[in-house]
């Protein structure tokens, strides 16, 4: 990584925190469970902190009928995230589930951390929605242009941490699949990671 | 920005957010009151915050005598980053206050405002010592990649993403300390001594 620019030209569109589990039954089967969990600490609609579940991803269904839901305390940044960013990400692209989406009003949320477990907890009145990463791995910095982004159109920094193990649970009920191997700019990681003070950059059109 | 290698060699040492407040009462002074605050998601140490307040810079006193302290959920991470980081950041290690810090414990802490907005505050507590940090007159957020010759460690590449603040105070129980921020210069970019810094890495090697 040598002869950057120090001062990046392009708007910034968010920064915060965007850990992700990807969920799969076998190893080369499709995606069963999705869930990313953001903490946003600026944004053109403030900060707040979304956690997005699809135990579904492939049914239009959403919550109570369908374990498919958002639970949130900024309904705009929310709705700014599937819309501008989650509906362009690769593993979420025209998924049945982001079509109408019930989404939650977040009354607590807590993190934990203990060793090498991480978990993150929302709730929406009785309702517990929770992310846990196991087994985590060293972190590493990754910066892509908007080619390898996953939008396809935004520069990205981060910080990863993957997770060899990690469950998805909605409502008191683990929700299916396991944690696979994927392909990250040629290495392997899991399915499954922690995401830290990522920044999301519009580039200055050339 | 040229992008290459997407993937990073180095190695993460700690990542976060990390804004601060530097104030002096004029121009050709010496620094008046100094502050950093540090919510910390990934370090060797562990996550946490910690606020650093230099009240008196110019003093090797630390509590009962005067506020040069730190306030930390996690006292290993606020000494991991006092030793490796702070120490190294100019005058946060140059001024004799740094000589002498006393760790106190979290009891409340607080944010509020908005970083896009007109004013942003951290607020940290320990028993009966409240220390607010306000931030107001806020520029656009930069992403900034400054090179380890640049940069305050001058050993690491970081990464962060700069909101300039153009007016800001730091109160200690309620009392505002004396000073305002100053012109500085930061890779190239004309900025103040009053800063958010939000998503920033520390990567070595």
């Amino acid at each position: 990584m040598t002869q950057r620019v120090p001062i990046n030209p392009g708007l910034v569109e968010w920064s915060g925190d965007n850990p992700g589990i990807y969920l799969r039954e076998r190893a080369d089967g499709p995606f069963v469970t999705l869930a990313l969990f953001f903490q946003v600490v600026l944004s053109p609609h403030g900060r707040g902190t979304a956690m997005l579940v699809l135990g579904a991803p492939d049914q239009a269904g959403t919550w109570p009928g369908t374990p498919n839901l958002m639970i949130t305390d900024n309904q705009a940044l929310a709705r700014y995230l599937i819309d501008g960013f989650v509906v362009n990400m690769p593993t979420f692209r025209a998924k049945p589930a982001l079509q109408a989406l019930a989404v939650l009003a977040l009354t607590d949320a807590s993190t934990e951390r203990q060793g090498h477990r991480h978990c993150e907890r929302v709730m929406s009145g009785d309702l517990v929605a929770e992310m846990a990463w196991e087994r985590l791995g060293v972190p590493f910095a990754v910066e892509v242009n908007p080619g390898q982004s996953a939008t396809g159109t935004h520069q990205m920094y981060s910080i990863f941490v993957e997770a060899k193990t990690a469950t998805i649970a909605l409502g008191g009920t683990r929700l299916p699949g396991t944690v696979t191997d994927r392909q990250l700019f040629g290495r392997t990681i899991s399915t499954a990671f922690l995401a830290f003070s990522e920044t999301w950059v519009k580039p200055v059109p050339t | 920005m040229p992008l290459g290698v997407p993937i990073n060699p180095g190695r993460v040492c700690w990542t976060g957010e990390n804004p601060g407040i530097m104030l002096k009462e004029r121009p050709d002074g010496p620094w008046s009151a100094l502050a950093l605050f540090f919510r910390v998601a990934w370090s060797p140490q562990g996550a946490g915050i910690a606020l650093v307040l230099y009240e008196q810079p110019d003093r090797v006193a630390s509590l009962p005598d005067c506020y040069n302290v730190v306030i930390t959920d996690n006292q290993p991470m606020a000494q991991f980053l006092m030793t490796d980081f702070v120490g190294k950041f100019g005058v946060f290690g140059e001024v004799p206050a740094f000589a002498n810090m006393r760790y106190v414990p979290v009891t409340h802490a607080n944010t509020t405002g908005d970083p896009l907005g007109n004013r942003y505050c951290e607020t940290v507590a320990s028993d009966a010592l409240s220390v607010d940090l306000v931030w107001e007159k806020l520029g656009p957020p930069t992403a900034i990649e400054v090179a380890p010759e640049l940069s305050g460690t001058g050993q690491h590449t970081m990464f962060s993403l700069l909101v300039e603040s153009r007016e800001a105070a730091i109160y200690v129980n309620g009392k505002r300390l004396a000073g305002t921020p100053q012109p500085r210069e930061q890779a190239g970019l004309q900025t103040t001594t009053a800063f958010l810094y939000f998503a920033e890495s520390w990567i070595s090697g």
